[in-house]
């Protein structure tokens, strides 16, 4: 992967290499080599495929630079997940309805499903990854486990991270505040019940 | 042995033992398993709803960049019977050439007709059916099969005699979708020699993935190893590895690569899993004083292409099963749209909503409170139960009914906030409505666990059964931490792998009754070698020796030795025992009562549902806060049912128009009522299931309560804007 510095002038077979080995590098965390089979793609992939070639993009993630290379279609979400293995933020609707991907940007909250990676480089990246250091859960997620507001959990990064910035921006919000910052996140196991017992301890107010 | 009878941890509220790596992100479900060089695997389906495959032409496939390898799922001459039916399966380096290598190929079919609506199915496939055969089954059956007939002898005769009242009724609740959050799918991985198999699947049947894959390959169950430690919602719709597990595993095999394959939203919502609907003319009479004396439903309802049952036809009325005279007759409607899967409490939503809501409606008629009428019609006490066996659902329903709809009352202050329905002034009119339910959540076998106790002090519990999202990790630890004097979080739980030995699928609220048992049963085994190891080297007799809080008592001397002073005697052999579920320790057959209250705008026809009650016995408890959490997202299931969620298929295309969460709507936050839950702790009872019954009653119970408010009937969920204002057009 080292020897790819930049994409121009590259060619496919080069690059599907690259990006071959850059994906299993972030899956395993390590610089861990590819296996024989994925290192050799067949003789038809020197065809040209659809769109434009991977470019490399950093990412400024929970702290942490990281890099790959993707397509210019890549969003955010799938940057994340499938090239980076930051996988706090779900795919779940893939089109902006869930809330399921939320992420900071900058510290707003977005849907990264809705923005192409590209387009997130240069920024403060956080997912819910962020909110523990070592075995200290920061005080969102906390209240979602004493609460019991998360079933299955799947849809639980997504609103631990758009509550988090609801609380962020306004440390005074009331719980109707708090509520509506969650407007765009969906739950199936419906834990919003146990979602509110938190926010009302999170707004150290009482719930009558 | 049975269940302690005084218990310190078993019946209190216990935090998630998994709750900080969800909350955080960092618990790793089957869609965020990345394995090194892994390929991504896509599906390309049928686009129409009914259509036989000419030709698959795959040359194209070879230009794709980033292309690995594809496989037939159907040949050519084969008829697809529903937009979204497999067609084949392809894997590529990246998820994006997936994406291409879908488009390079191309299917001809010859396109058959459809039918997507109920009632264009029933119009048009009446002898010779429209909506096609099904893959080994009879050629071309009717669109619509008989799903039952039955009548109380004399019905005709007698079932009307005396009555002064009758109410005719028409009800339904459409085809919804499970939409789990996290989707149908897996991660498919060979070994080296491809003698053995590793997936990671989103299911609520670890080993039942396990083995169906190793039948589908031909190989040794206990060369597939199926691995679930986390999973992202399941309701009745994940029970085995599907076709896509098996166009995975296949591709990863072909490829020699780790392969994933998850089904993108609008594949979950149209081949992921649907709920029945259910339409039906009530009819209900009874006397003065409000007895019922008749009940005639005449219904239909479609499970989609592949048939099965919609409502449970036997259970109809629903709750009030001894009304002396009943008429029931159902037909099952096939369409072109997915087979149902079973989806939370199959066929009792639907029979709630055509029970309860016409209990309601002659209420109105009777000019009678409808928790009076309810009181009045309950099922006695099953007199024969009573004597064989005391503590069942059969021998103490009536009882427990009338003691739940005690505790309501009290709870939403019914007596004061019900008003007849369609009175009250103003713009905005409010109403209440209730609904009873009632499900088994048995427990059985087998579900064998082990547990390991070391040296170190650590409990380690293996079972290879999952964890859904009930918080059954946290069940596993807290029926161990309480036979060993600990705490939860002292217990070290490993589940959700099928190497750890068979257990019972998830499904019909069986996991908590069925797997508690095998964990006491294992940790007692665990206790009494634990003890008979340590006794000596504490000159002790074993018998002497009991487990308190954090230690070991010597009754004969007195003496305490800490638990992990204790442990540290066992030096290099740590005990080990087993246990497996045993009657006894679990029963079935559940009540619960629910009360609505909702607010609905006579002027835009908006339903809001503002507080909701729900009282619930589960015999023994075992988590109380996964307990009332279970029955809160019972309830918020139920108010989608009751008010937002549709499939909408469109009839010209006969593809699903909302296979998405935009305009298939779920509620968020804001839409969802205050809940307020009361559990009924039963301990006599043993443990049964919770996941089911709470979502049962609550969408007749908002449909009541609407009635209540307006004063006319909705006939048809969801209750829309739409919807609503017709219904009040028609009072006018
Ligand atoms: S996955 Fe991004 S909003 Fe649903
Ligand atoms: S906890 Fe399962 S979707 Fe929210």
């Amino acid at each position: 992967m080292s020897d790819i510095k930049e994409t121009t002038g590259l060619s496919r077979r080069q690059f599907l290499k690259g990006s071959g080995a850059a994906a299993a590098a972030t899956a395993l965390g390590t610089a861990a080599a590819p296996s024989a089979q994925a290192a050799q793609p067949p003789a038809a992939q020197q065809v040209p495929g659809m769109g434009p070639a991977g470019v490399k993009i950093t990412l400024q993630v929970n702290g942490r630079k990281m890099s790959s290379t993707v397509e210019p279609r890549v969003t955010l979400l799938d940057a994340l997940r499938n090239y980076l293995d930051v996988t706090g933020c779900k795919r779940v609707c893939d089109r902006g309805t869930c809330g399921a991907c939320t992420v900071l940007l900058d510290n707003k909250p977005v849907y990264a499903c809705s923005m192409l990676a590209l387009e997130a480089q240069g920024k403060e990246i956080r997912t819910a990854e962020s909110l523990v250091q070592g075995a200290k859960l920061d005080a969102v997620p906390a209240a979602f486990v004493r609460f019991d507001a998360q079933q299955c959990g799947f849809c639980t990064p997504g609103f631990v991270v758009a509550m988090k910035a609801v609380l962020e921006q306004n440390p005074k919000a009331t719980p109707a505040e708090v509520e509506k910052g969650l407007a765009g996140n969906i739950c199936r196991c419906g834990t919003y019940e146990q979602m509110r017992d938190a926010i009302y301890s999170l707004c150290n107010t009482k719930r009558g | 042995m049975p269940w302690p009878t005084t218990r310190r941890v078993i019946g209190t509220k216990v935090s998630r033992l998994d709750g900080p790596e969800k909350a955080t992100g960092r618990a790793k479900y089957s869609y965020d398993i990345n394995r090194p060089g892994m390929l991504h695997a896509r599906i390309l389906r049928c686009p129409h709803a009914h259509a036989r495959i000419k030709s698959i032409d795959t040359a194209a496939l070879e230009k794709v960049a980033g292309f690995r390898a594809f496989h037939i799922v159907r040949n050519a001459g084969f008829e697809c019977r529903f937009a979204g039916d497999e067609v084949l399966g392809v894997c590529a380096d990246t998820e994006e050439h997936a994406e291409d290598c879908l488009r390079a190929v191309r299917v001809d079919y010859d396109v058959l007709p459809h039918a997507v609506k109920e009632a264009d199915a029933r119009r048009l496939g009446a002898g010779q059916g429209t909506v096609g055969s099904p893959p080994n089954g009879p050629q071309n059956p009717a669109n619509a099969q008989p799903g039952g007939d039955f009548a109380t002898a004399n019905f005709d005769e007698q079932a009307y005699q005396g009555t002064s009242h009758q109410i005719e009724g028409t009800y339904g609740v459409p085809v919804i979708s499970h939409q789990c959050l996290e989707s149908h799918g897996l991660v498919a991985e060979w070994n080296q020699d491809q003698s053995e198999l590793t997936v990671w699947a989103s299911t609520q049947a670890v080993p039942n993935t396990a083995n169906q894959l190793a039948q589908n390959f031909k190989i040794p169950a206990a060369r597939v190893r199926c691995i679930t430690h986390y999973m992202g919602g399941g309701f009745g719709s994940k029970f085995g590895p599907d076709i896509q597990g098996t166009v995975c595993a296949e591709l990863a095999r072909k490829t020699r690569a780790p392969v994933k394959l998850m089904l993108d939203r609008a594949e979950e919502v149209t081949v992921g899993g649907q709920r029945p609907s259910a339409y039906g003319t009530v009819k209900v009479a009874g006397n003065r004083q409000g007895d019922i004396r008749a009940f005639e439903v005449d219904c239909y309802g479609s499970p989609g292409v592949g048939g099965g049952a919609t409502v449970n036809f036997n259970l109809l009325p629903y709750v009030y099963v001894t009304v002396p005279f009943v008429k029931r007759r159902h037909q099952i409607v096939r369409m072109n749209v997915q087979t149902a899967r079973a989806m939370r409490a199959p066929g009792h939503p639907q029979n709630c909503i055509l029970t309860d809501q016409a209990l309601d409606d002659l209420a109105a008629a009777l000019n009678m409170n409808p928790m009076e009428l309810r009181l009045r019609n309950l099922p006695p006490n099953d007199p024969n139960a009573l004597k064989t066996a005391p503590n069942t659902y059969m021998a103490r329903r009536n009882s427990i009914y009338r003691s739940q709809i005690e505790i309501i009352r009290k709870m939403c202050d019914w007596d004061r906030a019900w008003h007849p329905p369609g009175r009250g002034d103003g713009v905005v009119k409010t109403g209440l409505g209730m609904g009873l339910h009632t499900w088994g959540g048995g427990g059985r076998g087998p579900n064998p666990t082990r547990i390991t106790i070391s040296a170190d002090g650590s409990v380690l519990v293996q079972s290879s059964s999952q964890d859904l999202g009930t918080g059954q990790r946290t069940v596993t630890a807290i029926v161990a931490a309480e036979i060993f004097g600990l705490e939860p979080t002292d217990i070290t739980v490993q589940i959700g792998e099928s190497q750890h030995g068979p257990s019972t699928p998830s499904g019909g609220s069986t996991t908590c009754p069925g797997t508690a048992p095998a964990v006491l049963n294992a940790a007692e085994a665990a206790r009494t070698a634990f003890l008979a190891a340590i006794a000596p080297r504490l000159n002790a007799q074993a018998g002497d020796l009991v487990i308190e809080r954090g230690s070991i008592l010597n009754r004969a001397n007195n003496e305490r030795t800490p638990w992990r002073q204790a442990c540290a005697r066992l030096g290099q052999n740590p005990v080990q025992a087993n246990g497996d579920w045993a009657a006894g320790l679990s029963d079935q057959g559940v009540g619960g009562v629910q009360v609505a209250e909702v607010k609905v705008d006579t002027e835009t026809g908006v339903v809001r549902c503002t507080r909701f009650w729900a009282v619930q016995d589960c015999g023994l408890l075992i988590n109380k806060l996964c307990c009332e959490s279970q029955v809160a997202g019972g309830v918020i299931m139920g108010v989608n049912y009751a008010l937002f969620e549709e499939c909408i298929y469109d009839r010209a295309t006969g593809r699903q128009v909302n296979p998405d969460m935009e305009f298939y709507k779920l509620g968020g936050i804001q839409d969802m009522p205050q809940i307020y839950v009361h559990m009924m702790d039963m301990p006599e009872r043993g443990v049964i299931g919770i996941g089911e019954p709470p979502t049962i009653s609550t969408a007749a119970a908002v449909g009541n309560a609407v009635f209540n408010a307006i004063g006319v009937r909705v006939e048809h969920a969801p209750f829309t804007p739409e919807r609503v204002l017709a219904a009040l057009a028609r009072r006018k």
